[in-house]
């Protein structure tokens, strides 16, 4: 590990603002080097809050926040870490900065916070976050190491939301519930799009699938997703 | 009473992997065999019992407005939860290598990577957020730590014989390693309907 | 290799500027979240009484809720004797600490809502076991401090889509609305939350399938929570403040 931090970026003439490299640190980790499904970095903390949309959505912006700006505050002060505490250093940045998103939602959005409870707390031991610290943040300039963090930030928000919508609409029959843009879509009553109870309904046989609101359902589908990515994404295939 | 009750529920029920997904990464990167599982889950069990009661007490007695400074600093519970875990950790490591060189080696690298192991810190959160007292810190502690290594020693005996079976080329290693651990959940979920307290009432 | 006594200054400027940062951070947004906190609990008392609110409780914003809890609330905080106790107000009460007190000296919350037709209603705070941790509830009672006006639940950490239902859905809370708690000949039955949907219409109500433990921990919770409450109704029945069973048993 610790040679990843010493070797530094190869210098280079003339850096584009935005160029073709640039773009690639924000769409690569969406799908080719995806952190959860390819890299398997970050499946830990946030899975458990995946059972609905909303909270899954504000996880992944706290997320992608803190992948976001710890790359770019280690990166900036990359050259003064001293390397016997760089691990604590790493820490104490990221700490610093879920503790920030923390006080945040519990003043602007005490019910979410609510809910997410713990979950936030473990941003902290996300391996994205420290990952791409190590393996990236360490040895780039600050603007890059940004794009790096919004992108895998990005690539795992993707999942976590692909997740939470599956498991909302077939666990509950609702999208965004909890949030002011709910949806209901399935179900037995009056405010459900498709009203299950209603006489003559086509789908009077349908009920919600018990098994998505419960944990182990998130791990099933993602190894769906995994399978689906890697059917079509021949490289990604594991031959071990 | 009590204590039975949390033990049985943090290593069975609330099991960190199977129903909270906690300290997944090394959870899938070191089940390939059961001998380093068995090393890694010892380790995870040793730092659940040090932290979790250490971190009860920075609770307690630093952090609350019952404790020494008397003012509410609740803000500083992740820096201080996440640096005692650092520390402990690294004296767990020295601890080791200087009592059983051995063990040490086949530990190697995931020694210190406990400390960025999701369940840790995880188990010290839950903690203050059931609002645990000591005695039953300790034992979510010895409980969770177990449930941890359980998870895992199970896990790398189903992978390596998975290794003779014949899967889908795009489900080969971790989308298989992610459904098995899947089902393993809903497995473990037949242990819901243990009821400590007519355990206990057993002749 | 950098010096020691630069990593102790690196460590230390390292430490003072992440607790400015953090404290400026907590100090700046705690008032918000203390009334945050505030509201929540508040909505979830009012959540009991929501059918006499005259309006949907989500559509009432922070400060309104604020303002009818202030206005039309009137809050006791009574001992196990039913005797109103000075100097705690009942909002304050901490029901998961006096939970783990000895029975005879905890204290228990009493919110009296004065509705806009001039009825009272009292909202009992109960609290007991679910499958995996402490549930919780409000239960509203009209005058005659026996028909159930409405009731809300809450839950540390039950099954979500099971357990969890009894937060979530709104179906299940909303049969306890015009349930009794006593019966004919006025002894104490509360309410049984019984497997199988209910048999007895005026006192039961059916049970969340998929979550036995937790039917079972609700039953309990009322049957024991809304008992503490007794000795009390004894006393305001004694003094004619409630219109009593009389006039109301069929």
């Amino acid at each position: 590990m610790a040679d990843t931090a010493t070797s530094t970026a190869p210098a280079q003439e003339k850096e584009p603002f935005f160029g073709k490299k640039e773009r690639r640190l924000l769409t690569d980790p969406l799908n080719d080097n995806n952190p959860i499904t390819v890299q398997i970095l970050g499946v830990c903390s946030a899975l458990a809050v995946t059972t609905m949309v909303y909270p899954s959505v504000v996880m992944a912006i706290a997320v992608t926040f803190v992948t976001a700006f710890s790359n770019l505050t280690t990166s900036a002060v990359r050259n003064f870490i001293p390397k016997e505490v760089r691990m604590i250093v790493q820490l104490v940045i990221i700490a610093v900065l879920v503790t920030v998103v923390e006080l945040t939602l519990k003043a602007f959005n005490y019910q979410i916070w609510k809910q997410l409870s713990v979950f936030i707390g473990l941003i902290i031991t996300n391996c994205i976050v420290m990952g791409r610290l190590e393996a990236f943040a360490m040895a780039n300039k600050p603007w890059r190491s940004f794009l790096d963090g919004i992108g895998n930030g990005l690539g795992y928000s993707g999942i976590l939301i692909i997740l939470g919508v599956i498991r909302e609409i077939f666990g509950r029959g609702t999208l965004f519930a909890g949030s002011p843009l709910e949806i209901d879509i399935i179900g037995a009553g009056e405010k459900f799009m498709i009203n299950t109870t209603a006489p003559g309904s086509w789908f009077s046989w349908y009920s919600n699938n018990g098994l998505m609101v419960l944990p182990a359902s998130a791990l099933l589908i993602i190894g769906v997703i995994i399978w689906i990515q890697r059917s079509s994404n021949k490289k990604l295939v594991d031959i071990s | 009473m009590e204590i039975v009750n949390i033990l049985i529920k943090s290593a069975f029920i609330e099991n960190m992997i199977l129903s909270y997904f906690l300290g997944m990464c090394s959870f899938l990167a070191v089940s390939k065999s059961v001998k380093t599982a068995f090393g890694l889950g010892m380790a995870v069990i040793f730092v659940q019992v040090i932290t979790i009661p250490v971190n009860w007490l920075i609770n307690f007695y630093l952090l609350g407005e019952n404790g020494i400074f008397g003012i509410d600093l609740t803000f500083l519970r992740f820096i201080l939860f996440i640096a005692t875990i650092a520390a402990m950790v690294q004296l767990v490591e020295m601890f080791v290598e200087k009592v059983s060189p051995s063990l040490y080696n086949a530990l190697g690298i995931f020694l210190p990577l406990i400390t960025v192991n999701c369940a840790i810190l995880g188990g010290s959160l839950f903690m203050v957020a059931r609002e645990y007292d000591f005695p039953s810190a300790v034992a979510y502690g010895f409980g969770s730590g177990t449930g941890w290594a359980l998870a895992i020693i199970a896990m790398a005996a189903i992978r390596e014989k998975m290794r003779y079976s014949n899967v889908p080329a795009g489900l080969r290693g971790l989308g298989m390693a992610f459904i098995l651990t899947g089902l393993m959940g809903i497995g473990f979920m037949s242990l819901m309907g243990i009821d400590p307290k007519a355990l206990m009432s057993l002749p | 290799m950098e010096s020691n006594s630069y990593v102790l200054k690196f460590t230390l400027v390292m430490t003072v500027i992440a607790a400015l940062i953090l404290s400026g951070m907590f100090y700046a947004t705690k008032p918000t979240a203390d009334k945050n906190e505030a509201v929540f609990t508040k909505r979830a008392i009012l959540s009991a009484v929501e059918s006499q609110l005259g309006k949907d409780l989500a559509s009432l914003s922070d400060d309104e809720v604020l303002q009818v809890f202030d206005q039309q609330m009137e809050q006791v905080t009574l001992n196990m004797k039913g005797e109103a106790v000075e100097g705690i107000q009942a909002e304050k009460v901490d029901m998961a600490k006096e939970k783990k007190k000895p029975e005879a000296e905890r204290v228990l919350p009493l919110f009296i809502y004065k509705g806009q037709d001039g009825k009272k209603y009292y909202i009992l705070s109960v609290r007991g076991s679910g499958l995996w941790d402490e549930i919780w509830g409000n239960i509203a009672l009209a005058e005659d401090l026996n028909t159930v006006v409405g009731a809300s639940f809450d839950h540390k950490g039950e099954t979500p889509g099971l357990g969890g239902e009894i937060k979530d859905n709104p179906g299940w809370k909303a049969q306890f609305k015009d349930k009794h708690l006593f019966d004919a000949s006025g002894k104490f039955t509360s309410i049984n939350v019984r497997k199988g949907g209910a048999v007895d219409k005026e006192r039961e109500v059916d049970s969340i399938s998929g979550a036995t433990i937790t039917s079972v921990g609700v039953s309990e919770m009322l049957l024991r929570g809304i008992g503490y409450y007794l000795p009390y109704f004894e006393k305001l029945r004694a003094q004619g403040g409630a219109t009593g069973m009389q006039t109301e048993s069929e």
